[in-house]
């Protein structure tokens, strides 16, 4: 039964305006509130920023920097608010953690010109667990403006020489204009795909062959996502009013 | 504080075209559900089948009746309405009392043919409204594609003032698209305009129509190069792809611009 609510509100999520999320999975919760966990869990909304107290950079909110109701910074490793006895991740995942940032850093300001990114990583048995994050918000003028998130979860699992990489990314984007001519438009949604990967990792102390072939994944699928939604978005939404009427 | 009722209700509401269904969710919310499925049902144009018909028939609230029945002006006839599952019955005959009652039948005549000739499939309604003294002119199309997940709604309301010969009203467009995400777009445009006679008017809301399917055409490219190219390059301005072995291996991100705080 439970199996089949949980089942029943992400079918409900999937239809409603992705514009809402946020708003749909509290009321679902205020509905089945034992749903909540699951759901939160399960659902991808729109990144939430926080300014790093220590650093003064931005950074990005997610389940996996989260303890109670704090969240720890990827550029001073401390939690805000402070908690007593946080877990943090070991100094090797950290190193690699470090070194994960710059390089996003760097790959967020070639492809986004602007926005905010943040990756986190914690260790497993037999590999590593992260996410990368990345979020840029965009208003051409008064009258248009959009919003992107991105949310790439990654499993890492040490076999020898190679790696097995498992990349689940989401993409969640809104769009919105007003012109006198067209009247209001809006244009939001989310989209996921997922890709494995097994990779040789090339040398490095600080865990820099894990980085380059995370940087690889992840630059890829954001390509290939990017690609998909323009013609979703923009030339599916056209044949279907295409489909509806004809000049 | 939102009771159940209320969130089950605006689930309903927000629903996509040809996609509402909460039972699982709610099971016992169901039965009071009526008045969210009359709203939606109301509010989107939903068409129904009288017997003996293959003519579709809009519910919409300009041709409800005080008793909770609706009315068809083309067929003459009122009938009873099951929301939740969109179905008719009970249909008998109805003679239409409006001191617009010719009007009506003209701009019915015409806005039928004029539908004909731009939706591959549509229902056209024409009623009295605004305590008879005006006439509320609705076209609704769907497309349905379930088995390619998309989903599409074209919703036209127009009221017409026989004095004044103007029309105006609102264009609304709603597409769903569900492959292994969810996109959503939905557009609002208002028109107006003004002619002496029905064909007039039905001529002036095709050219406002054709227009604003123009523009929409239009916005679906500028949104491409304008909005989503100012999230997300399709490649840095070097239009090379990120040397990955050069900012994770032995360089800071300083030295290739990286580094910034930047909102």
């Amino acid at each position: 039964m439970a199996d089949d609510q949980f089942d029943a509100a992400l079918d409900l999520l999937r239809r409603l305006n992705p514009k809402h999320t946020t708003q749909n999975v509290s009321h679902i919760c205020s509905l089945v509130p034992s749903l909540e966990e699951e759901l939160l869990a399960s659902v991808d909304q729109p990144l939430e920023v926080r300014r790093c107290k220590k650093t003064g950079r931005d950074y990005l909110l997610c389940d996996y920097n989260r303890d109670g109701d704090s969240y720890r910074s990827p550029w001073s490793n401390e939690f805000e608010p402070e908690i007593e006895g946080a877990e943090v991740p070991t100094e090797k995942v950290r190193k690699m953690e470090i070194k994960a940032n710059e390089a996003f850093d760097v790959y967020r300001e070639l492809y986004y010109e602007g926005g905010i990114s943040s990756v986190y990583f914690w260790s497993l048995d037999d590999g590593f667990a992260g996410v990368v994050l990345l979020k840029k918000s965009s208003s051409t003028s008064s009258r248009a403006s959009g919003v992107w998130d991105s949310i790439h979860v990654l499993e890492v699992q040490d076999r020898g020489r190679l790696a097995h990489y498992k990349l689940t990314s989401t993409v969640i984007l809104n769009l919105g204009s007003q012109a006198e001519a067209l009247g209001e438009m809006d244009l939001s949604g989310n989209m996921t795909r997922q890709v494995t990967a097994d990779l040789a990792v090339d040398g490095g102390a600080e865990g820099e062959g894990h980085v380059i072939n995370v940087g690889k994944m992840v630059e890829d699928m954001e390509s290939k996502m990017r690609n998909l939604l323009q013609e979703v978005y923009f030339g599916k939404a056209k044949d279907v009013v295409g489909d509806l009427r004809s000049k | 504080m939102v009771t159940k009722s209320e969130t089950v209700s605006s689930f309903v509401q927000a629903a996509p075209p040809g996609e509402v269904d909460i039972k699982a969710l709610a099971p016992s919310e169901v039965q009071s559900l009526e008045p969210a499925f009359k709203k939606y049902n109301e509010e989107q144009y939903t068409t129904v089948k009288l017997s003996g018909s293959s003519q579709t028939v809009i519910v919409s609230s300009y041709n409800v009746l005080d008793d909770g029945r609706y009315f068809d002006t083309a067929s003459q006839t009122s009938f009873e309405v099951d929301h939740s599952s969109q179905t008719a019955s009970s249909a008998q005959s109805y003679t239409l009392d409006s001191r617009n009652a010719d009007a009506i039948q003209s701009l019915l005549k015409a806005f039928s043919a004029a539908a004909t000739e731009h939706f591959p499939s549509s229902t056209v309604g024409v009623y009295p409204t605004d305590s008879d003294s005006s006439i509320a002119i609705l076209l609704v199309a769907n497309k349905y594609s379930p088995q390619n997940f998309w989903n599409g709604r074209w919703r036209s309301t127009y009221v017409f003032d026989p004095s004044s010969k103007s029309v105006s009203g609102t264009v609304k467009v709603d597409v769903h698209y569900y492959e292994d995400g969810n996109v959503r777009m939905s557009t609002s445009k208002k028109v107006e305009a003004s002619s002496s006679s029905a064909e007039g008017i039905v001529r002036e809301i095709a050219k406002a129509e054709n227009k604003f399917q123009e523009e929409l055409n239009r916005a679906f490219s500028t949104l491409a190069e304008g909005s989503f190219k100012g999230l997300r390059r399709q490649l840095p301005v070097t239009r090379q792809r990120v040397e990955w072995e050069k900012i994770a291996g032995y360089r800071l991100g300083q030295d290739i611009g990286g580094g910034r705080a930047k909102t």
